[in-house]
């Protein structure tokens, strides 16, 4: 029973981890662009004079480190081969940091922030959205209900530079940019730690504000629906009293939905926040992923798509292996 | 004895959209009694305003359907109880499940998806009688089980895991655990196979007979109504058209919509195909003038067109509102009135 259950979702797990990570070797060569003549074009471009021996062999060298010798099939196995050993290329523009290094620099800020701001918003979402349903009329519920309506369409990057311009600029409560102060000691110490929440404030702050929306309206939809099915009018029609019906049969199925988003979105964390990290100067995995394409670093466009995918599907096993346990209609078989 | 009884009961579902008020009147001018101990049935077809009676009289009023007129009195053993003029959640919920057991129409899927059925019946008990004691509380529940004929060890299996009859019979079973006094049933039988519904009659007719309390149950198969019930009402657009006995009923059904109905049920033997009843069922945002069911009545006269017939007693415990009948009435009444 269980393996007829997990089997299968193993199978579809590493299929299309397969596939997503094959497409990511294909698609960069199927551009018309070649990574090793910008490279040599960059270094000429750059007045230095290479005599055609040595731009040859330094062709040579540079399709080596690359990974781009040999024919298609057997580039394809070489990369399998390097990801095996965690070994993802050098960089083309920090040449020859490996881009593990970069992204293994960059990945902790982008995962503290969207970590954080994703379980704020889900939390504070989903506790609004439940007070709305289970007392629709009050004040309270409506104010929410409004201000989240009114927020929810304000463009991102509007709502950051505001509160960036609001609080850092004008009354200067926090800082302008970076992930730290500049010159403060990294570690693991009280001074330390608070800069960085200084830091990390307005950026959280900016994407709370407007995630909360969307998951307090998820949550109202899912269960003003759910207020509407049979075994809730016949929980009231048996008497049960208020709290029960709205924490046991209410929420407790309008929680799974609730559930899988966050889930879904957990996978998107390895992504980075683009938008954020850059109004914020975030030292985060979407600033990494912006000057890789501005540079045309395939490797490091790689290395982050690679992350992406192995997040995403790693996120949709997870949930889809717990659901079960949210649901009992899906078994394990 | 009557347990309860209703009085020119309208019920309209009343929406507003743009300040464009829409008023469906499914429940429109409804009179009638329930006697202690009898089984009610309430037969129409699809959007007569069956479902909304039943919700009205058992309290289960919440927007948009809104009580405008009407009376809904219970005459309980111990104490009479003017429905409509509960106030309060808290009235209301020690009625519900209690004094009045209500199981909705789609009975397959009252039971929460997420909640074994044991929980189930935790919540019921525990809302009115409290759960002081786990065994009592088994005890309880295994006796009524097993009185039905079910087995205890569906209490530990959730909704899903469960045939649509079993999941019927245990919606039976969770309705009548507090031995209420009234039940009202919508359509309990519908989506079952035909052996099954027989199973659920029988189940049905057992309890009634252990807890000796009032059954009103929905069904537009007249099949049921005929096996399970003591008197029958017809509704027509909102309105009960006919109401009787059930043998009276079924052999001198006296409304012409009755009479539509009846010949459109199959007769063992008869191969010919049945009609059923020809004609579109009406709006009930805009019914038709007098008579509601002029537009399909083979007998309208021009007066239907005009004047809604009343409801009356042309015999004894047999009521019937149309205007041929009241002419019938109006005949004996002279004969018997030397006036
Ligand atoms: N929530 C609602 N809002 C507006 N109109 C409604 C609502 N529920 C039911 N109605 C309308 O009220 C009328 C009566 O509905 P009701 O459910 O009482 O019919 P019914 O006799 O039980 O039909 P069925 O046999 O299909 O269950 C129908 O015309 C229906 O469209
Ligand atoms: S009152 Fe007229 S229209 Fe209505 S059922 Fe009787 S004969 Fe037909
Ligand atoms: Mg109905």
């Amino acid at each position: 029973m269980f393996k007829k259950f997990f089997i299968p979702r193993m199978i579809q797990y590493f299929t299309v981890l397969f596939i997503g990570i094959t497409l990511v070797f294909v698609i960069p060569r199927l551009l018309p662009s070649d990574p090793v003549s910008t490279q040599l074009h960059r270094m000429t471009s750059q007045g230095q004079y290479l005599d055609p021996a040595a731009v040859e062999e330094m062709r040579e060298t540079l399709q080596e480190l690359y990974g781009l010798k040999g024919g298609m099939l057997q580039q394809y196995f070489s990369y399998w081969k390097r990801l095996f050993t965690g070994d993802l290329g050098p960089s083309f523009t920090q040449f020859p940091t490996p881009v593990i290094a970069l992204i293994r620099m960059s990945l902790p800020w982008t995962l503290g922030l969207l970590l954080a701001s994703l379980s704020l918003s889900w939390m504070i979402g989903t506790v609004l959205g439940g007070i709305k349903v289970s007392f629709p009329n009050s004040p309270f519920s409506k104010a929410t209900e409004l201000l989240a309506m009114g927020i929810r369409p304000i463009p991102y990057y509007i709502m950051a530079l505001v509160l960036l311009i609001l609080f850092a600029f004008l009354f200067p409560v926090f800082p302008m940019a970076g992930g730290y102060s500049v010159g403060s000691k990294v570690g693991f110490n009280a001074r330390f730690i608070k800069d960085l929440l200084r830091h990390s404030f307005l950026p959280i702050l900016s994407m709370v504000v407007l995630e909360i929306g969307g998951w307090f309206l998820q949550m109202r939809n899912v269960a003003s629906n759910l207020v509407e099915e049979d075994y809730v009018v016949y929980a009231e029609a048996s008497g049960l009293p208020k709290s029960k019906i709205v924490f046991s049969y209410i929420m407790r199925n309008a929680i799974v939905p609730q559930i899988t988003g966050f889930g879904l979105n957990l996978g998107f964390v390895f992504g980075g926040a683009l938008i954020t990290e850059m109004v914020f100067s975030y030292p985060g995995m979407g600033t990494l992923l912006y000057s890789a394409i501005i540079a045309g670093d395939y490797n490091l466009i790689m290395g982050i798509n690679i992350f992406s995918i192995v997040g995403v599907s790693t996120a949709m096993l997870i949930i889809d292996l717990l659901y079960p346990l949210l649901d009992p209609r899906v078994r394990y078989q | 004895m009557s347990i309860l009884r209703v009085e020119n009961l309208k019920a309209h579902y009343v929406t507003r959209k743009h300040r464009k008020v829409t008023r469906v009147l499914a429940v429109d001018g409804v009179s009638f009694q329930i006697n202690k101990n009898e089984i009610y049935g309430i037969a129409g077809e699809s959007g007569c305003g069956k479902s909304t009676l039943l919700k009205a009289v058992s309290g289960l009023i919440k927007p948009p359907l809104e009580v405008v007129e009407g009376q809904v009195q219970y005459q309980f053993d111990d104490r009479d109880l003017d429905l409509l003029t509960l106030r309060g959640e808290q009235e209301r919920r020690e009625i519900r499940g209690v004094r009045i057991s209500h199981i909705p129409q789609g009975s397959m899927s009252v039971l929460n998806p997420v909640r074994r059925i044991r929980k189930s019946f935790e919540d019921i008990i525990g809302a009115h009688l409290g759960i002081k004691d786990k065994r009592e509380f088994e005890d309880m529940v295994r006796k009524h089980i097993e009185a039905l004929g079910l087995d205890w060890n569906v209490m530990h299996s959730f909704p899903h895991q469960l045939s649509g009859g079993m999941r019927q019979r245990i919606t039976i079973a969770l309705a009548t655990i507090l031995r209420p006094d009234v039940i009202f049933a919508d359509e309990p039988t519908t989506a079952l196979d035909v052996v099954v519904q027989r199973g659920v009659v029988q189940l049905i007719k057992t309890i009634k007979k252990e807890q000796q309390n009032t059954l009103v149950i929905v069904t537009h198969d007249l099949a049921i109504h005929a096996n399970l019930c003591d008197r029958l009402a017809i509704m027509y657009a909102g309105k009960i058209v006919e109401e009787a006995d059930a043998e009276a009923l079924f052999a001198d059904p006296k409304h012409p919509y009755t009479e539509m109905l009846l010949d459109s049920l199959p007769i063992v033997g008869d191969r010919t195909t049945r009609e059923s009843a020809p004609g579109a069922p009406p709006s009930l945002v805009h019914p038709p003038s007098g008579c509601r069911f002029h537009p399909r009545c083979p007998q309208a006269m021009e007066r239907c067109k005009l004047e809604a017939p009343n409801l009356i007693e042309v015999e004894i415990g047999h009521r019937v509102a149309c205007f041929l009948q009241e002419g019938i009435v109006d005949e004996n009444v002279q004969e018997f009135d030397a006036r």
